[in-house]
């Protein structure tokens, strides 16, 4: 039987290869994430083995919360410095000092993607992580060192003058050394690293009487004991004593322990609907062929063979195709994986990463998803081919006889509805983790997807008698035909238009949602920011700030009314969860913006907010079951805590969600009053280009900043949200890929089929274009059909999700430019699918008709 | 999406039309025709030289046994198959050298098909089959004529319904309403009793002799069926790739007579009753005579041979 299958498959070798493709992707995708987040937890983990690999012994300090590898900027006071130094068998100490910073070339602040430009002090030598190959270490002011991929980068060299972005302003400096960091062949991403001597660190970064962490070199004894001794002689509990190994080892744990709460599930998504697309065109394929070779089977039946042998013959076939592609799929994984890596870095994600390697894990589980899909598929079919009888050995056509469970098919798509909706509401009410809910949400719709394509038979028919209306009109032969055959067989052209439904669905909902988000998030800007300039940093997050005197600067440019800056931190709320606060100048503030205040709030109370108050956002207040008047707990990273009066509550969850406090309560949790944006507003009359220019000005000394009025923040922001989304296209791209592959089958077995018919149209006059018009227009209402579905399906998905999300700033919003690309794309997909089934029909010999089976 | 590309300028053989039909009338002309197919020693001669002109307005048949070139005769007449050498002539078109596109315009303008199995589109009525030459060739239907073919094939009142829902000898009689809604110059038909019982083969042979005697159409009928053949006006028997016999109308009992002699079956002399069989008995006499036309005119279209059929 076995060879039955292998001979079978050999004979259609086209159809095998697109089945086998159709597979093939979504292991690729699913091995390709474990390829690519393996990668970036080898190159993180060469990065902190390398930033290790000389130190014994490190004391840093004890972050209040968060993972060890956000922290790093929190400090220690200099005065452990040398209590470490006179603990028996240190022999070398680095008091490390490190900052986040701007490299500024030819007046240019370098863009780093996303990545953090690091400057830090030149360590002992003893303790040096970098090794030099040009130059040397910075041992005066003004001098400073690159590592290899910035200075090759940007084409920078040994003696070259530069600038430094500071917390003090621009300062010029001249490159005295380049340097290497990790092994070779690992990539930081994009990240510069600057190192500089400690007393300039000291003077940009304002870290007088401090350290970041103190670095030690031991006798060559065991480092666990010299840090046990560490330990006992400074005594300091906001300091943690760890072995360079153990800390390396643990912030490598810490970085994969985040990619695999978020990068690894998200883009198994993606690979999971790809492989949801696969499993739509395995059973549609299986359920055509085992159709076909009807008569076939019952002839196997009637020598002999029992249902069982005829099952094993189509479930080898379907093993010898999850095999396949499972372990071609493997390996294509290894392409994905570098191909997801420069689509990260495309949309400004430049991750470090380490050599491509195949964990056992990924060969497993890539096996198992590919092996098990195809023969899951392939089992309908597969048993449907036992029910041929005998006798069809006799008999004509492709029909196979109707299963005895067939009458269920609709109720078990009802069942499939009822409970796929009861879980997407679910997860969208249910108070578990996100993940839990995501994952109750993602089974509810995929359950939905498998209802509607057990549904979409039952319109297939009025459906194409609609699509199919223009093109009976427009190419009357051709169009009739083409409308005429997508009806005959409901159930196929049911499946073939599912699998493209899936990934168009999806492709939907993402831009449905992300629209939503777009215009909350620019609606939100425009309804409530008053002023006419933003002032941000370039890397537009808290990677990077601008100092409270870059405020003071922007005050002093001709014309300025007023001027606000918003700090941003990291806090622990109640113990609990990390949340945002922010902290302001609430008179400033209350001049540039204009607050959604709920429970009868107003702009009294930002004249009210003093350093114990705090106001709140709607979200806070629900997640933590806040109200007026309550008292939270409020702890920064560095351990400093405050107790906060909640005064008032106001709706943004776009821009300002969780507490906002005075500058006056900020002090008391942070020790600096940088700004991650200024809000400027103009004299009334001024001309705001010229303030604009004057802001800009201004800022020389803060390389890192960009001033822009509203509508060009807005149109930052909508551009890196898009990028955004462009990623997510590309990553669904494949989706809708392999359901091209599945249309390209359906037609080309349809083909095989019609043959005698597409003879008897050509004998009695049709030509080969109207043939493969024929072809292409059946593609093509096919794909329409996909199309729609999905359009309506994602739209359907994105309202339910986004009116459970309203609070949270997503607001339902179609986007009709996207759902018309999405439907020409399903046209695009349809014209593609047919060209090759298209050029096999019109090349059907006429003789075919004629000859007599 | 235009049709620019089905419709092509007249075929560029236009021109030898005036020297063909000054000639003779014959719808259908080949000369030389040979078939080889595969090379070398693989190579087999389906046709070695046949020449023969085919009357305007006549039904012609022809048979042979299996092997013999007479489906490689049609289809290379029909310009389904091209011959290796010689020419083929249709209603005073040159086709042997015409491009795919120029025949399928030939197709459009004068051939019709009828086939063994109906070959009718599963998912449209019996008119859209019927008119689907039309339809493809965008030439509208003249009511007329369509009214008088339905009439003819008895299908009034079973227009609307699917092939599924019609009977076998219906689906046929569709089949011949479709070859002949466009009016070809000639009708190829292959074996159009083939998948029919006697009763409904004898309806279709009828329906064609119609169109034949009422409309002039020409149809060229390849057959195994001696009944079939014995309604033309002409059978011209195939042997080995050549005519080795050319008649007027024949017997059904001649017809068969002359299919056994081929297969080199001779009838026993002296059975008895002496009719009919002189002409058989010549054939075999000379083993492999040079092909001699034989015009008798016996009055053959007798039609009371039920079926009869040489290879069944």
């Amino acid at each position: 039987m076995m060879r039955v299958a292998l001979r079978n498959l050999w004979q259609h070798k086209l159809r095998t290869s697109l089945t086998i493709l159709a597979v093939l992707l979504g292991v690729a995708m699913i091995s390709g994430t474990y390829v690519l987040t393996d990668q970036l937890r080898s190159g993180f983990e060469d990065i902190y083995q390398s930033a290790y690999k000389n130190i014994d012994v490190v004391v840093a300090p004890r972050p209040a919360f968060g993972e060890s590898f956000e922290a790093g900027l929190e400090t220690l006071p200099d005065s452990l410095v040398e209590k470490v130094r006179a603990v028996d068998g240190v022999t070398a100490v680095n008091p490390s000092l490190s900052a986040l910073g701007v490299l500024v070339v030819d007046g240019e602040a370098l863009q780093t993607m996303g990545s953090p430009t690091l400057f830090f002090n030149a360590a002992p030598e003893v303790l040096d992580s970098v090794t030099y190959y040009a130059g040397s270490q910075p041992d005066r002011s003004g001098e400073i060192a690159v590592n290899r991929d910035a200075a090759e980068a940007n084409d920078l060299g040994v003696g070259d003058e530069v600038a430094v972005g500071t917390r003090n302003g621009a300062v010029p400096v001249r490159i005295g050394g380049l340097f290497d960091f990790g092994s070779e062949g690992s990539s930081l991403g994009g990240s510069i690293l600057v190192a500089a001597t400690s007393d300039d660190m000291r003077d940009w970064f304002n870290l007088e009487g401090v350290v970041n962490a103190i670095e030690v070199k031991g006798e060559g004894e065991d480092p666990a004991a010299l840090a046990a001794r560490i330990r006992a002689a400074i005594d300091y509990p906001g300091a943690t004593v760890k072995t360079g190994r153990v800390s390396a080892q643990e912030q490598t744990q810490a970085v994969g322990d985040a990619l695999d709460s978020v990068l690894t599930p998200a883009l198994l998504a993606f690979g999971g609907v790809a492989v949801l697309v696969g499993a739509f065109i395995i059973f549609n394929t299986f359920s055509i062929t085992v159709a076909q070779r009807r008569r076939e089977f019952a002839m196997l039946r009637t020598l002999g063979a029992t249902r069982r042998q005829v099952l094993g013959t189509v479930v080898a076939e379907a093993l010898v195709i999850g095999v396949g592609a499972s372990v071609a799929g493997l390996f294509a994984g290894l392409g994905v994986a570098m191909a997801m890596n420069s689509l990260f870095k495309a949309v400004g994600a430049d991750i470090p990463v380490g050599g491509l390697e195949m964990a056992p894990r990924t060969i497993v589980i890539g096996l198992a998803v590919g092996i098990g899909i195809t023969l899951v598929s392939a089992l309908v079919p597969a048993i449907r081919a036992t029910r041929v009888p005998p006798v069809a050995t006799l008999q004509e056509g492709a029909a196979l006889p109707p299963s005895a469970l067939s009458r269920y098919v609709p109720y078990f798509g009802g069942l499939l509805a009822a409970s796929g909706i009861g879980l997407l509401v679910l997860g969208l009410l249910s108070a578990g983790s996100v993940t839990d809910r995501l994952l109750q949400m993602a089974i509810g719709g995929v359950l939905i997807f498998f209802a509607v394509a057990t549904a979409a038979k039952y319109v297939v028919r009025p459906v194409a008698r609609v699509l199919g209306w223009p093109v009976d009109r427009v190419d009357g032969s051709a169009g009739r035909l083409a409308r005429e055959n997508s009806m005959r067989n409901p159930a196929r052209t049911a499946a073939t238009a599912a699998a493209l439904m899936i990934g168009l669905a999806v492709v939907v909902f993402v831009a449905v949602f992300t629209a939503g988000f777009k215009s909350s998030f620019v609606d939100a800007i425009d309804e409530m920011a008053k002023g006419d300039l933003i002032v941000r940093t370039q890397a537009g997050g808290m990677m990077t700030t601008l100092p409270a005197a870059a405020g003071e600067a922007i005050r002093r440019v001709p014309d300025v009314a007023s001027v606000s800056g918003i700090g941003i931190e990291q806090v622990q709320i109640d113990g609990d969860e990390v949340g945002t606060i922010q902290g302001i100048e609430p008179s400033d503030m209350k001049q540039q913006w204009e607050y959604r205040w709920l429970d009868g709030g107003s702009n009294a109370l930002l004249d009210a907010l003093g350093p114990d108050q705090a106001l709140m956002e709607e979200q806070l207040a629900i997640t933590h079951g806040l109200r007026v008047g309550d008292t939270v707990a409020v702890t920064a990273r560095s351990g400093e805590t405050a107790e906060l009066e909640i005064i008032g509550e106001y709706r943004d969850p776009n821009l300002f969600a969780g507490l906002t406090v005075s500058y006056a309560g900020w002090d008391r949790l942070f020790d600096q009053r940088d700004a991650v944006f200024y809000l400027v507003s103009a004299d009334a009359g001024a001309s705001v280009t010229q303030v604009q220019k004057g802001v800009d000005a201004a800022m020389a000394d803060y390389p890192q900043a960009v001033v822009e009025t509203k509508e060009e923040y807005i149109d930052s922001i909508v551009k890196q949200l898009n990028q955004f989304l462009y990623m997510l296209y590309a990553l669904l791209a494949v989706s809708v890929i392999i359901s091209l592959l599945g249309i390209v089958n359906t037609l080309i077995l349809t083909v095989y089929e019609r043959t005698r018919e597409i003879g008897m149209l050509r004998a009695i006059g049709a030509s080969r274009s109207q043939i493969r018009r024929m072809i292409r227009y059946e593609s093509v209402i096919t794909a329409i059909m996909g199309g729609v579905l999905g359009i309506v399906l994602g739209t359907v998905f994105a309202y339910i999700v986004t009116t459970q999300l309203g609070a949270q700033g997503i607001s339902f919003t179609v986007p009709p430019v996207q759902l018309v690309v999405c439907l020409i794309v399903a046209i695009v997909v349809g014209v593609l699918a047919a060209v090759l089934p298209a050029r096999r029909a019109a090349k059907t010999d006429i003789l075919a008709a004629i000859h007599y089976e | 999406m235009s049709d620019t590309m089905d419709r092509p300028q007249q075929p560029a053989a236009a021109q030898t039309t005036a020297e063909a039909s000054a000639t003779t009338d014959a719808v259908v002309a080949t000369r030389s025709l040979t078939k080889v197919y595969g090379t070398g020693d693989a190579a087999v001669k389906a046709l070695r030289g046949v020449d023969v002109e085919i009357g305007r307005g006549q039904l012609t048949a022809i048979m042979g046994p299996s092997g013999s070139g007479k489906s490689t005769l049609m289809h290379i007449m029909a310009g389904l198959d091209r011959p290796s050498e010689g020419t083929v002539s249709v209603d005073g078109v040159e086709i042997t050298g015409l491009k795919e596109r120029d025949l399928t315009q030939l197709r459009r303008d004068k051939i019709g098909f009828i086939f063994q199995s109906f070959n009718l589109l599963p998912m449209l009525n019996a008119q859209e089959n019927i008119v689907l030459p039309l339809t493809i060739s965008r030439t509208p239907v003249d009511k007329g004529w369509f009214e008088r073919l339905i009439g003819i094939v008895r299908l009034e009142d079973r227009l609307t319904h699917k092939p599924s829902e019609l009977s076998g000898g219906q689906q046929q009689r569709v089949a011949v309403a479709r070859s002949l809604v466009a009016q070809p110059a000639v009708l190829f038909a292959d074996e159009p009793t083939g998948n029919l019982d006697s009763r409904r083969g004898e309806e279709v042979l009828q329906l064609l002799r119609q169109s034949v005697d009422e409309f002039g159409q020409t149809i060229i009928m390849v057959t195994h069926d001696a009944h079939a053949a014995s309604i033309s006006d002409r059978v011209l028997f195939l042997k080995d790739g050549v005519i080795v016999h050319d008649h007027g109308s024949m017997s059904s009992d001649d017809i068969y007579d002359v299919i056994r002699s081929l297969e080199g079956i001779c009838p026993a002399d002296a059975d008895g009753d002496g009719q009919g069989r002189t002409l058989a008995a010549e054939l075999c006499a000379p083993a492999n005579a040079a092909p001699e036309v034989v015009a008798t005119a016996t009055g053959g279209r007798d039609g009371d041979g039920a079926g009869l059929r040489a290879e069944r």
